[in-house]
């Protein structure tokens, strides 16, 4: 008997621990982590691409400056906001950032429709070059969003569920992170034309 | 007959909404081969020739390369589509993600190159659309469909073709045994510990365990499975006489037991795609890489 004591004792051991959810929850949390960084470098993306966006616009369309003004301000300013990785656990760093970002979007997709009263604009190779490699970074964006909402969705509901609450309160003490809203205006279902 | 009656009617309501439901969400077609005409527009020489060009392309470089043609999107978005086909197929090699997935929807007249992670620096979404914009665009317009996937497909392997290459034959199986070996030694452990505990618990569990465990890794015959049943038994019955000597294993022993559990049972059944020689994803990643168009 004494001999098999200790190995029960480091097997019961195991078993707690791995059935706590200790593991689990670092390792839900580390997820969310990644897909932040991935969200990141998909917005960053995005702002080194629009220096050039603006220039090939502007070489067509002069009488455009206040559009392009201000898409360069949005950028300015989606720049001067520092979100790192402790930040997405707070709700309201994490609203100011995506408020800055659909303001980029936002003047970006002004930019766009006023690109339509440019022909030539629009048939040159140089631009037609540039909205794919938009329109590859915008989807970038959705995916990768959509990516750290799940991630978020399932650490949230990780550290929640019994016993990992417990283990939780007692010994971690992570706090729930923020997913992206959708944004406002979406919530209206596109109306579809046949 | 009898009539149904008229309290299923409202639960036959439900199904029926249920069944709609799922029917309006636009589904991911199975992964038939390298070319999924499910469109009907590539004719049937071209398809093969597209077919065999795509295996051999595989076969040398391991970037998995397939199309997909589908009727109609019913009102879903290009890009999402797509993802979703992406993320269910995952073509493309676990590690490497060099998939290509070339969609085109009948209907809407629309074109979408999903590039895998692992080639995004190779064929960039600038590329990408321009195998669009200037290869198959034009001749989508003119309605040859044959013309324009042949030229779309060689212009794409042309850019990607050296950015990666296929593993040597035996780098595969290495990883494999090893990985085989560290769900043997994990039961060996538990074995162990059992034994301990009881002689006959650990002769029962060495019998069922040690057959069933190569059952599920080699699929060996019934013959060898009886062998394995009595050589299991035996074990159980003598693994612990052997290691009887002292206490030291306790430490040790349950390490190994739990890095061999993680180990064994993550790279024991993710499996490789092509492994048995029927067609699949190998894991590849996507994170929204490529480009779009319309004809």
């Amino acid at each position: 008997m004494k001999r098999i004591l200790p190995s029960v004792f480091v097997l019961t051991f195991i078993i707690l621990v791995s059935g706590c959810g200790y593991n689990t929850m670092q390792m839900k949390e580390e997820a969310v982590f990644a897909a932040w960084a991935d969200v990141e470098a998909a917005y960053q993306r995005r702002n080194d691409l629009i220096p050039n966006l603006v220039e090939v616009v502007k070489g067509y369309a002069k009488h455009e400056a206040e559009t392009l003004k201000a898409v360069v301000e949005a950028r300015s300013k989606v720049g001067s906001i520092q979100i790192s990785k402790d930040m997405i656990g707070d709700a309201k760093a994490m609203s100011q950032f995506q408020a800055a970002q659909s303001e980029l979007q936002s003047a970006l997709s002004r930019l766009m429709v006023v690109v339509e009263r440019y022909p030539d604009l629009k048939a040159s190779q140089n631009f037609r070059d540039l909205q794919h490699q938009l329109e590859g970074t915008e989807n970038r964006i959705n995916v990768a969003r959509t990516r750290y909402n799940k991630a978020v969705q399932e650490f949230n509901t990780s550290i929640r569920i019994f016993p990992n609450n417990i283990t939780n309160r007692l010994l971690l003490n992570l706090k729930p992170k923020e997913p992206f809203k959708a944004e406002p205006g979406a919530e209206k279902a596109p109306q579809v034309k046949f | 007959m009898r009539t149904i009656p008229k309290k299923a009617f409202p639960f036959f309501l439900f199904l029926l909404l249920f069944s709609l439901e799922s029917a309006l969400s636009l589904e991911v077609p199975p992964l038939k081969g390298y070319v999924n005409d499910y469109a009907n527009m590539i004719s049937p020489r071209v398809r093969a020739k597209l077919e065999g060009e795509l295996r051999e392309f595989e076969r040398t470089d391991s970037t998995q390369f397939v199309i997909l043609t589908i009727p109609s999107l019913m009102g879903e978005a290009l890009e999402d589509y797509s993802m979703k086909v992406a993320e269910t197929w995952k073509i493309g090699q676990k590690g490497k993600d060099n998939g290509i997935i070339l969609l085109v929807a009948n209907k809407e007249r629309k074109i979408r190159i999903e590039v895998g992670r692992g080639l995004e620096g190779r064929l960039t979404d600038l590329a990408a659309g321009r195998v669009i914009d200037l290869v198959m665009k034009p001749m989508f317009k003119r309605g040859d469909f044959d013309g324009g996937f042949t030229a779309g497909v060689h212009a794409l392997v042309d850019i990607t073709r050296g950015e990666y290459k296929a593993d040597a034959k035996g780098v595969r199986k290495k990883t494999s045994v090893s990985s085989y070996l560290t769900t043997l030694f994990f039961a060996g452990v538990l074995l162990l510990f059992i034994g301990t505990i009881s002689k006959f618990l650990g002769a029962v569990m060495g019998a069922i365990g040690l057959p069933s465990i190569f059952y599920l890794l080699f699929a060996p015959s019934l013959f060898v499975l009886i062998v394995l049943g009595l050589l299991g038994l035996l074990m159980g019955i003598f693994l612990p006489l052997i290691f009887s000597g002292g206490t030291g294993y306790g430490r040790g022993g349950n390490g190994g037991w739990f890095g061999g559990f993680g180990g064994g049972w993550h790279t024991g059944f993710g499996g490789g795609g092509d492994s048995f020689g029927t067609f699949g994803g190998g894991g590849g990643d996507f994170g929204g890489g490529g480009a779009s168009g319309e004809w």
